[in-house]
């Protein structure tokens, strides 16, 4: 063992909550990607890990947001089995979905800034806030999904969107509308 | 399920600083030589490194068959034509090395996966990336895989009590929200009660960790490394 001699310096009280709550949203985020449920509009399953960005950024804000979803591709990184079908590695941050799964920090950072500004205050702000802030969110998720997808495949953008983006969007509305309804049922007493 | 399985291979016994070297300078060699001659090459290593993690090839790619569709797709989709003649076969050559690429990269980190133990990945970060973010980022790991398994059997839970109570005839927005917010509920409680736990055991900035050192037999590997990261130059 690499024992330390020096004395021991505790973490502050507020850090560690905060770490506890970005480490298990992380555990959140991996987990959820083995919960999917069948689309009613489309054959592709739609999983709850985008819904957990979006949340990720309401719960935790700009900052411990970011830090969650961080902890999520770091984890999956080192071998978690955390990303899609249960898969994990460091293939899957260079693989085709690449462009996917590193715009989720910036998302949930995203959506966390949008709604809270930069400290992180009451989540219960307008709906039109709310959507709007998401719907920014997803816009850079599909936008870096669909580069990291042409960059990768060495394919066009267009053909990019068609294979990796096109038929995944219109799921998103449920997920809005799913963070919505969590929000406004103040199921959630964070804070 | 590909993860950690306790053994002897010479790749259990690498430093995991060593095996993290191998993976981003093999990645980053892919990315420069998506060529024939360039992907013989790196398969070479691919092959060579599982065979040293004693990882069979075919438990690796079944642990990645989720990626098939999107490798397979992409040459499809961009050698595909809206006329005559249909199908372009020169166009899909190049997004068929890419994604030759991808799998043999997605290989070289189920090597990885398979070797090495978290305690092992924990310190390696906390020793790679400095000062307290380190220790942070070392500590967020640890916990992420020690609760990933309790949070997923909560949202388990949570979906056999929804079909259980005949949830599923409920639109999809709903189910998605209230399994969220099930799992959500949970996730908070648990990191209530990990935060009192933390601060009752004085959870502090400099903790015990597993001693990492570079035996002998990273040399070799190391070198591999280099040259690998020396090679996207050239």
């Amino acid at each position: 063992m690499a024992t330390e001699h020096e004395s021991v310096e505790l973490v502050g009280d507020e850090l560690v909550g905060n770490v506890a709550r970005a480490a298990l949203f992380a555990a959140l985020m991996g987990a959820s990607a083995y919960v999917s449920f069948p689309n009613p509009i489309s054959p592709i399953p739609v999983t709850l890990q985008v819904l957990v960005v979006f949340l990720a950024g309401i719960f935790l804000g700009p900052v411990w947001g970011g830090v969650s979803i961080t902890l999520y591709l770091v984890a999956g990184g080192l071998g978690a089995p955390v990303f899609a079908g249960g898969s994990a590695g460091f293939g899957a941050l260079v693989g085709p979905t690449a462009g996917y799964l590193w715009s989720y920090p910036l998302a949930a950072s995203l959506v966390g800034f949008l709604v809270h500004g930069t400290e992180l205050g009451d989540y219960r702000v307008s709906t039109v806030r709310l959507v709007g802030a998401m719907v920014a969110g997803t816009a850079v998720i599909y936008a870096l999904g669909v580069i990291g997808f042409a960059f990768v495949q060495n394919v066009g953008l267009g053909a990019a969107f068609w294979t990796a983006a096109a038929a995944f969007i219109p799921a998103e509305a449920f997920k809005i509308a799913a963070a919505v309804g969590i929000v406004r049922s103040d199921a959630i007493a964070a804070n | 399920m590909l993860t950690y399985e306790p053994g002897d291979s010479f790749a259990h016994r690498l430093d995991p600083r060593t095996k993290l070297a191998v993976q981003i300078s093999f990645a980053a060699a892919g990315l420069a030589h998506t060529t024939p001659v360039g992907l013989t090459a790196l398969g070479v290593v691919a092959a060579v490194s599982l065979r040293a993690a004693n990882t069979s090839p075919v438990s690796a790619l079944y642990a990645i068959r989720y990626a098939v569709p999107f490798l397979v797709v992409g040459p499809v989709v961009e050698a595909a034509r809206l006329g005559a003649p249909w199908f372009d076969p020169s166009a899909a050559v190049d997004p068929a090395l890419a994604s030759i690429r991808v799998l043999l990269v997605f290989l070289v980190a189920a090597a990885y996966v398979r070797t090495t133990p978290i305690r092992e990945s924990r310190a390696a970060i906390q020793r790679l990336v400095p000062g307290r973010f380190g220790v942070a980022l070392g500590v967020g790991v640890a916990l992420v895989f020690r609760f990933l398994p309790l949070v997923r059997r909560d949202l388990l839970r949570v979906r056999e009590a929804q079909a259980a109570r005949l949830g599923q005839t409920r639109r999809l927005d709903e189910r998605l929200s209230l399994v969220a917010a099930g799992g959500l509920r949970r996730a908070f409680a648990r990191a209530d009660s990990l935060t009192l736990a933390l601060r009752a055991r004085c959870f502090a900035w400099n903790p015990t960790l597993p001693e990492l050192r570079f035996s002998r037999c990273d040399a070799p590997v190391l070198t591999l490394a280099v040259s690998l990261l020396v090679s996207v130059f050239l």
